[in-house]
């Protein structure tokens, strides 16, 4: 029993090792999405356009394991001015009054989740009908930039970044993708689903090794 | 510049770097608030009594009008009639109960002011802090008109008009005017007017905040413009009447005060008032053609006019009530605004407690029945409704519960049961249950305070400056 835990352990070990060798002798161009095949929408363009944006994005990337979940948007000099996810979108659709904005602002004050839910629930019916409001020509011609998260400095990384140093970044600062830059040019996103599956193919490569 | 001009700009600049997170600017709120002549004008006074500790030690500060009494420091700072009250401050030796803890006290507590500017400020209690038990702290804050800053020690804050912090320790924080919190611990948070937020974690948190347009009309400040609205002309209407009891130097009263009651000497009565045994009046309240029963006390900047206390009521600090009648045992919070009217009374039956902050405003007449919690903003019977409850059906409360704007999560039996310990307690401290020879509390040991004034530099770079002054026993 204690040989066979050894065995593991030591095989273990070295699929960490093989694996992280593999994946991270990948630097960040090889894995990027170059920008031409990335989902952006230009500045001034409404929410219902990035909706479509999106939803085509996920269509013409239909071979890909992974869907875009981001849209970005861009300025007339092709820099990114802000990016705009699924649940962006959807909390900009959030139907609000004084009471949920209220109950919202509750969580700070040491209310339980469980308790914001159920106000959430109890108050739900003072605001308008969830398909009116998601269908609104108000709300689906709203401008983009009012509501789109802006690019943080801490965002971007070079598309000469080794992978390892690239995973890094995204773990220490939370993040979903990284805009990848050659020189002062804007050229692809980085995307965590690409960087995970590709550890995960290294791993898989080892194990039927 | 002036030394007092370079304090008040050294203040400004310290408590914006604290709430440089907050992205809030606290110099349009208090710039040329306060003109400096009115620094220079005023003296500052502090009371002797063989009952109250006595250590006070003023350096490079202003302390224009204030009051205190205990154990204070004060440095770097501008104190513009205020009150600070060390007269519940720990003693050396007793023990602080905090959850399943009991901490000596290594040393007697103190009041330690350093860089901050109060205005008409309240400051009493004692820290409630475990990791402060021995200093009582306010550091780098700005606390406005009738702010309270109650068993709260607080570093790099800023507290509205009539703002009130009770038991709670804060830091980088903005409590919006006229805003009650009892939160225990609370750090960089910015809360808007109004809100009234009672919470302890694992057992209750109460939540209510009064509808920012309707609580403009009676108090309302924002930057650049002075606090103005309905309490504060209030007040101003009756500023007069103080101007005699702090400009003469030996004051007597002029209705019958029992030898257990205690009247300050820089409280003002007026009109047919009456005081009943065991009652305490502070200093810088207002009395007026009102009895107060056994055991009543009204605290710091209270106002009761044309109305009847029958006994063992708690007026909080800066609460006003005004032709009303109030049974016995009845709490009104702090700065709490009750008025009827001379022909449409507010009656408020025994037992009652009308939370912090409350304000009913009502021109047809209120009959709030024994035994109910009321809070909020209440203009006439509807809302009565919608704004109280049966203490007996609060306290039934086992997980949550939304009446009205009133949001509450927890126990409501430990909510209740918190609060008439306090009530309980504040009587007890008050004096209220004082038997002849047991039970003493501020209504007996205040009636014999001396008073002595000290006074700033009345010209050249240090006008407006009070000398380092150290007074011990």
């Amino acid at each position: 029993m204690l040989l066979f835990a050894t065995v593991v352990q030591a095989a273990t070990h070295d699929i960490h090792h093989f694996a992280e060798a593999c994946a991270m002798n990948y630097i960040v161009k090889d894995l990027m999405v170059p920008i031409s095949e990335y989902a952006t929408i230009p500045e001034g363009s409404s929410l219902f356009k990035a909706v479509i944006a999106l939803e085509n994005a996920k269509q013409e990337l239909s071979g890909a394991i992974y869907p875009h979940w981001m849209v970005l948007i861009m300025g007339k000099n092709k820099k990114v001015l802000g990016k705009l996810s699924q649940l962006d979108i959807l909390r900009v659709l959030s139907p609000r009054d004084t009471y949920t904005d209220k109950i919202d602002e509750m969580g700070k004050f040491g209310f339980s989740s469980n308790f914001i839910s159920k106000m959430r629930e109890k108050y739900r019916l003072r605001t308008t009908s969830l398909e009116n409001f998601y269908t609104h020509p108000k709300t689906m011609n709203m401008n983009v930039e009012d509501f789109m998260k802006t690019i943080g400095e801490n965002e971007f990384v070079d598309e000469n970044t080794s992978l390892d140093t690239a995973a890094h970044l995204m773990f220490v600062k939370n993040r979903l993708s990284l805009l990848v830059t050659r020189e002062d040019r804007f050229v692809g996103v980085l995307r965590l689903s690409d960087v995970f599956s590709t550890v995960l193919n290294a791993m898989l490569k080892v194990t039927h090794n | 510049m002036k030394e007092i001009e370079k304090l008040y700009d050294r203040i400004i600049q310290r408590v914006n770097i604290n709430l440089r997170e907050l992205e809030f600017d606290v110099n349009p709120y208090v710039q040329k608030l306060i003109p400096y002549v009115q620094m220079v004008k005023f003296y500052a006074f502090y009371g002797i009594s063989p009952h109250h500790p006595l250590n006070f030690q003023f350096r490079s500060s202003n302390l224009a009008g204030s009051y205190f009494l205990g154990r204070c420091k004060v440095t770097n700072s501008l104190l513009y009639k205020s009150d600070i009250r060390g007269d519940e401050l720990k003693k050396k030796g007793s023990l602080f109960r905090y959850q399943d803890y009991e901490v000596p006290v290594s040393d007697n507590e103190e009041i330690d002011i350093q860089d901050s500017l109060l205005i008409k400020t309240l400051v009493h209690n004692y820290s409630h802090d475990p990791e402060t038990l021995e200093k009582f702290f306010i550091t780098d804050t700005i606390a406005m008109n009738y702010a309270n800053i109650h068993g709260s020690p607080s570093n790099g804050c800023f507290l509205g008009v009539f703002a009130t912090v009770d038991l709670t320790t804060m830091r980088d924080c903005v409590i919006g005017n006229f805003s009650y919190i009892q939160a225990g611990e609370i750090s960089h948070l910015n809360i808007q007017p109004g809100t009234i937020w009672v919470r302890n974690p694992g057992k209750f948190n109460f939540f209510y905040q009064h509808p920012v347009e309707q609580l403009n009309d009676y108090i309302y400040f924002t930057a650049g413009t002075p606090p103005q609205g309905l309490f504060m002309d209030f007040i101003e209407d009756r500023k007069e009447a103080f101007q005699r009891v702090f400009d003469m130097v030996n004051i007597e009263h002029t209705i019958p005060v029992p030898n257990n009651a205690s009247l300050d000497r820089y409280a003002v009565t007026k009109g047919q008032t009456h005081i009943g045994e065991n009652v305490l009046v502070s200093q810088r309240a207002f009395i007026q053609n009102s009895w107060l029963g056994k055991g009543a006390n009204a605290q710091e900047n209270c106002f009761i006019i044309n109305s009847r206390l029958e006994g063992c009521n708690v007026t909080a600090h800066g609460a006003k009530i005004c032709e009303a009648d109030l049974g016995k045992h009845v709490f009104v919070g702090f700065n709490s605004f009750l008025r009827g009217r001379p022909d449409n009374r507010l009656s408020i039956g025994d037992n009652c407690i009308v939370m912090p902050h409350t304000i009913i405003d009502s021109r047809e007449a209120l009959a709030i029945p024994t035994g109910r919690l009321v809070w909020g903003m209440i203009k006439d019977q509807k809302d009565l409704e919608t704004n109280s409850i049966s203490i007996d059906e609060f306290s039934a409360i086992d997980s949550s519960a939304s009446i009205g704007g009133l949001f509450f999560e927890g126990s409501g039996a430990q909510f209740i049961s918190a609060f008439k310990d306090r009530i309980e307690h504040i009587l007890q401290a008050n004096g209220a249950f004082f038997n002849g020879s047991d039970m003493k509390g501020h209504a007996q040991k205040n009636q014999n305070i001396s008073f002595n004034t000290i006074q700033p530099y009345p010209e050249g770079i240090k006008k407006g400056l009070f000398p380092t002054i150290i007074i011990e026993p």
